[in-house]
This record gives structure tokens, sequence and C-alpha cells, in this order.
């Protein structure tokens, strides 16, 4: 299962895609929209995508975790807005052992943070916005320039 | 100016550049063979205001492509900025 969707996420139904009897091991990742401190509270992400790539690119992604770890692996990810607490992407992925079953899924986030074509909008609780698409630096941002910046997760 | 080896390309903006044009897709009408790269300097003066941003990649009819790629009629190139996704 590979998807872009507007609706909440639910594990279950990747869990079930990535089932297999010769495996072992099932691990999943969820990435949550977060606060993210005090400085500036964040109320939402507004997710945009360019489908076609994305769509292409997960499906690269899990065909590569099959070639590299023996996994199945299944990727939702969300578009449109993400209220904080929500989660905005989900990872599943099932080997024959766990260790390659976390490797898997472990990899595959972070590619999908590299490389697939989505974007973020971070919507402040004082009514602010910013993409976070290296256009623009946001000199408008009062958070410490080392401050890890405003997303899911990691 | 416009040839008879003119080419009708359809640009793809998402994110920032999309908010700058108004618009998620722009036509465009070049000369046969402009490179994908040459794109963004045909674009509206608006959705070049704030530059074209380091780490800006290309795809070619939803597939990634070079800036050196030749555009052909009918065409569909995004510009891909730095992604934010997860």
């Amino acid at each position: 299962m590979i998807a872009l969707t507007h609706r909440p996420l639910e594990l279950a139904g990747l869990l079930a895609a990535v089932g297999d009897a010769d495996h072992g091991g099932t691990a999943a990742f969820l990435g949550t929209t977060r606060r993210e401190g005090h400085v500036r509270p964040v109320e939402a992400i507004d997710y945009e995508a360019y489908e076609e790539l994305a769509l292409a690119e997960l499906r690269a992604i899990a065909a590569e975790a099959g070639d590299r770890f023996g996994a199945r692996v299944a990727a939702v990810h969300r578009v449109g807005r993400v209220d904080v607490g929500e989660p905005s992407v989900a990872v599943a992925a099932s080997a024959p052992h766990r260790a390659a079953a976390f490797a898997a899924c472990r990899w595959a986030i972070d590619e999908l943070k590299e490389r697939v074509p989505i974007w973020k909008r971070v919507v402040y609780a004082d009514g602010g916005d910013e993409w976070l698409d290296g256009l623009r630096e946001p000199a408008e941002d009062p958070a410490p320039a080392a401050a890890p910046r405003a997303g899911a997760d990691v | 100016m416009g040839g008879m080896d003119d080419i009708r390309v359809t640009v793809r903006l998402f994110a920032s550049l999309r908010d700058a044009a108004g618009t998620d897709r722009v036509e465009l009408r070049l000369p046969g063979a402009t490179p994908v790269g040459a794109v963004w300097s045909h674009l509206p003066e608006p959705v070049r205001a704030a530059g074209l941003p380091e780490g800006v990649r290309y795809a070619l009819n939803h597939a990634w492509t070079l800036p050196g790629a030749p555009l052909r009629d009918g065409d569909e190139v995004a510009l891909v900025l730095p992604v934010s996704g997860g």
C-alpha cells in the first residue's frame, strides 16, 4: 500500500498490507505533527505533494527496501492540513526477522523525507505561516538558528 | 517573437512557487529543444522574485531529469524545491 490521503491515517491497513506468512517481524513508524516548543507554537502543518512523482518515489522506496532488506514496505502520507498531535506519515515494514524489519522501516522513512516531493507549510498559532521549501530563509523566524525545523517527528 | 519551431510546455509549480504564481501550472511557449533548466527564466516575474533556490531539482513528465534535458512539445516540467515531507 502506497498512498497520499486527506484522511486520518490508520495503521491497521498498513500492517495488513505488509502481512506475509514468511515474515516474522513487522515494524511501524508514525510521524506526528509537533507543537514545536514555546517560542512560536505550531497549530498545524499543511502538506502539499507533487502527487504523480511522490507516488512514484514512494513505490521506488518500497521496491528498494525489498531489494536491500527483503522487506515489504507500505507507506501513506497525509496531504492538506494536519493538526498538531495528528499523524502525518505512516510507514510499516515486515521482514523475515525483526532486525531487517526495523532497519527497513527506518531506512524507508529516512528516504521518504529525503526524496519524496512533499512540502510543509507550517501554520503557527499566532496566525503566521511559512513554507519549508528552501525558497526563502525565514528571516522573521524568532527561533534560534540551531533549533530543529518545525515539523513532524525528526 | 516566437517561431515555427516553438514548443508548448506546461510548468508545474508547488509550495512557495505556486503561491507566488497564484496558480499551480504555467503554460509556456519556448524555442524547440530549450533545456529544462532554462524554464526558470521564462516564468512570470512574481514567481522569480525570490530567486531560484539552491537545491532545486527538475522532473520531466513525472520522472526526475537533469537541467540539460531538451524539452519537446507537450512536455510537462516540474520545479521541485527542496522537499520537507514526513
